[in-house]
């Protein structure tokens, strides 16, 4: 066998240039770089990455014709099966699926799938090269809403279009995208790509009603009554506080308020744009997943002189992406691990001033399978920091549930759903965080497709 | 889509009146419900109390403080969004002799809704009281909430119009002479809400007061308008905005939107050097 080369890297910006702004990290691929990737693939006969892959992209001829110079067709066979690749070939935890299970881990160098997705998708997006949709014409065509403009409701939404229906959505926020565009940074996906995404399911004949919150100035009941059937795509944006003392102190953010303020109204902006968002010198962010990653990153980039990521366990059980945790390490982030937060301290007047801590040790492994962090008595201290941001994890949205008495849910609110991810609500369909509790884009987007084909056949009989 | 202001005009040195096409808000607007504008594409996200809606317009009170009132005030003839009707509206039943309180611009917009919707209800004696700090503050006749009440009381703080006094006071008085008032809806200035729960606590009266804070999404998903009832975390976009004022936990309710003052300072200068407001 040739020896194996190893992973084309990918150019990125600087590290002292891209804390001081919002755009995107990597720059990717260009085209002799994705090809030179793509060549390294050994096309296996059984090809372990795709079965990996929660929607199953077929993965192996995508790089086969990338490494083909075949753009366009890498492109459209990737879209067959992931709605938005340009968005998932930059946010999926691609080390623990399709790169994760390619035959060369063994070497420390797989394929970039990720990298070479996001190519194929963003060389569709310059060239202008769409996948076609056909929208069969019906005289009376079936109506169908589909509720949280998140990954799940639009590819539920745009696959529902492709079968004829004539879809509309509603979405609570004055912009459509849900976490894509309010929770993920620009840094790691860019809004561009987000609005392009959009634009083409509006284009497609999607009618996206903004500022429709459903169950407060639109009523779930109304939409039963005027729709053949219903997605529910409402996600889990509740933020989680702690419930420790301190927490009702200036200073104390949910990453959610905080991520919210940066990216949805682009505090960064301030004051051109009107949100203000208040930063401290020094910045603790409390978990350490994707969402604390994206917090911290943000802080920097806001001027935070120093931002640490506050975590009882070690980073190794973190659920981060993998390049993420990578790109805040370069950047300066201060990992404070095996350390838990008791209580949040203040000054006179009522702003943050410290983070009191006690020392964990790893025990057994819990339900998550990882250890159980454990608190080591007696080695309480505090962390000075002014600003807290809490990031660990959020809970389905009880605005939308207390509306909605009749829909069966588990004790912490996420929707039950059957195997063909209908709610105990005939009809009504569901996907995406809200019935998962979170969980990431690419379920998201799976689960909206299928249930835009289950609804399809519900309606049809079948 | 942006909606027209169809009118404006001042209220006293401080407030001024807009009314906007917002028909989906109008169409359903109950009392007690609030709704979330913004000024222009970049804007932010307020909380505004809706006086009155009618004919797919709303009517709102407005301070001129702070960058985006002072913008509208002056330049803008549009709003980029108006939102909702967001939050619970107030339980809309008989009461029996129900006071409603204000001291501040958008307390005084609620205790218009809030007489108007209770007093439609048979059973009951709708009392408003609205207090301004002097006669030259008190707004237009126009818009006060006379015209929507059984009972109505005008008082300033020193007297130079209406009854003496701030209406904590008054209520405290009558309710000193043992009268039978059965619930008090109040808005306003926070401290003096604070304050009002204190004094009615003695008397037993049920007091529900708007917990006025900064909010971002007012759809639960952000926290920024967190608030502790009954040491309780509630969120005053979806689970108020009106809390039993015997249960709130004034001291965070008072200091949390102070939070971004110093930001908004600057915003409010630098729109202002450049003409914008
Ligand atoms: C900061 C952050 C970083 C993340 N990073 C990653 C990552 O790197 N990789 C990854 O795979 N996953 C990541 N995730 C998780 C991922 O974003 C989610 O799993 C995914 O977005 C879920 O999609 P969804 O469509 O179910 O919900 P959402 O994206 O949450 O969308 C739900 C939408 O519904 C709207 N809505 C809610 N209630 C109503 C209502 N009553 N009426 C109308 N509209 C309503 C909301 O406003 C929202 O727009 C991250 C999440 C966050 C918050
Ligand atoms: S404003 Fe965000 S939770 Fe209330």
């Amino acid at each position: 066998m040739a020896k194996l080369k190893p992973r084309v890297p990918v150019r990125e910006q600087p590290v002292e240039e891209r804390i001081h702004n919002f755009d995107s990290v990597p720059y990717g691929y260009n085209e002799e770089e994705a090809i030179a990737e793509a060549q390294r693939c050994i096309q296996c006969p059984n090809p372990t990455c795709e079965t990996a892959c929660p929607v199953n992209i077929k993965i192996k001829d995508m790089i086969h014709f990338i490494a083909q110079k075949q753009f366009k067709e890498a492109f459209l066979l990737t879209k067959e099966d992931d709605a938005f690749p340009a968005c998932t070939g930059r946010v999926c935890p691609q080390e623990d699926q399709c790169e994760g299970a390619c035959i060369l881990v063994k070497t420390g160098q797989p394929i970039s799938i990720g990298k070479l997705e996001g190519f194929a998708a963003d060389w569709a997006r310059k060239n202008g090269i769409k996948e076609e949709i056909k929208v069969p014409s019906t005289s009376k065509p079936k109506k169908a809403a589909v509720v949280g403009s998140g990954p799940a409701g639009l590819a539920c939404a745009a696959d529902l279009r492709k079968y004829g229906y004539e879809v509309t959505m509603f979405e609570t926020l004055h912009q459509a995208g849900g976490v894509l565009e309010y929770g993920i940074p620009n840094f790691r996906l860019p809004k561009d790509i987000v609005e392009y995404e959009l634009d083409a399911l509006e284009e497609s004949g999607v009618e996206i009603k903004l500022n429709h919150t459903v169950g407060q100035n639109i009523g779930f009941d109304e939409l039963q009554e005027e729709y053949d059937a219903i997605f529910l795509g409402t996600g889990a944006g509740a933020p989680r506080f702690m419930g420790i003392e301190g927490e009702k102190l200036n200073g104390v953010y949910s990453a959610n308020e905080f991520l919210i303020r940066a990216n949805l109204m682009k505090a960064s902006l301030f004051p051109d744009w009107d949100t203000p968002i208040m930063v401290g010198d020094k910045v603790g962010v409390i978990g350490a997943g994707n969402v604390a990653m994206d917090a911290a990153r943000t802080a920097l980039r806001l001027g935070a002189k120093e931002v640490s990521i506050i975590y009882r366990r070690k980073m190794d059980f973190s659920p981060a992406r993998a390049e993420e945790y990578e790109h805040a390490k370069e950047e300066g982030i201060i990992f404070q691990e095996l350390v838990n937060p008791v209580k949040i301290v203040g000054t006179d007047r009522g702003w943050v001033k410290g983070v009191e801590v006690v020392n964990m040790k790893l025990g057994d492994k819990d339900s998550s399978g990882r250890p159980r962090p454990i608190p080591v008595e007696g080695t309480e201290h505090i962390i000075e920091i002014d600003t807290v941001i809490e990031a660990l994890g959020t809970m389905p949205n009880r605005l939308f549930l207390s509306k909605a008495p009749e829909l069966k849910t588990d004790r912490k609110g996420i929707i039950i759903t059957d195997e063909n991810l209908m709610t105990s609500i005939p009809g009504v369909f569901a996907g995406g965080d809200a019935i998962s509790g979170g969980a990431t884009v690419i379920l998201a987007l799976g689960e909206g497709r299928r249930a835009a084909k289950a609804m399809h056949d519900y309606i049809e009989g079948k | 889509m942006s909606h027209k202001i169809t009118r404006k005009m001042d209220l006293n040195s401080a407030d001024f009146y807009v009314e906007v096409e917002a028909p989906l808000v109008a169409e359903r607007f109950k009392a007690g419900n609030f709704t979330i504008l913004r000024s222009n594409p970049q804007g932010e996200r307020i909380p505004m109390s809706i006086m009155k809606a009618e004919d797919g317009k709303i009517a709102m009170f407005i301070k001129k403080l702070g960058k985006t009132s002072m913008e509208l005030y002056k330049t803008l003839d549009t709003f980029e969004n108006v939102i909702g009707p967001m939050g619970n509206p107030i339980d809309i039943k008989k009461y029996g002799n129900v006071v409603v309180a204000s001291d501040l611009v958008c307390g005084h917009a609620e205790n218009y809704a809030i007489c108007e919707a209770l007093s439609a209800v048979e059973g009951n004696h709708v009392i408003s009281y609205q207090t301004y700090p002097t006669a030259d503050e008190v707004y237009p006749d126009e818009v006060l909430a006379d015209k929507v009440c059984d009972e109505y009381h005008l008082t300033t703080e020193d007297g130079s119009r209406g009854e003496e006094g701030h209406y904590i006071d008054l209520l405290e008085e009558r309710l000193e002479k043992g009268e039978k008032i059965d619930v008090i809806f109040a808005g306003g200035a926070l401290p003096n809400l604070q304050e009002l729960g204190e004094m009615t606590k003695a008397y037993n009266v049920p007091t529900i007061v708007t917990v006025r804070q900064i909010m971002v999404d007012a759809s639960g998903m952000c926290g920024a308008c967190r608030v502790f009832i009954d040491g309780e975390m509630k969120l005053a976009c979806i689970d108020g905005p009106m809390f039993d004022a015997h249960k709130v936990d004034w001291e965070s309710a008072l200091r949390r939107p102070n939070m971004f003052v110093e930001k908004e300072t600057v915003a409010t200068k630098l729109c202002k050097e450049t003409g914008r407001c």
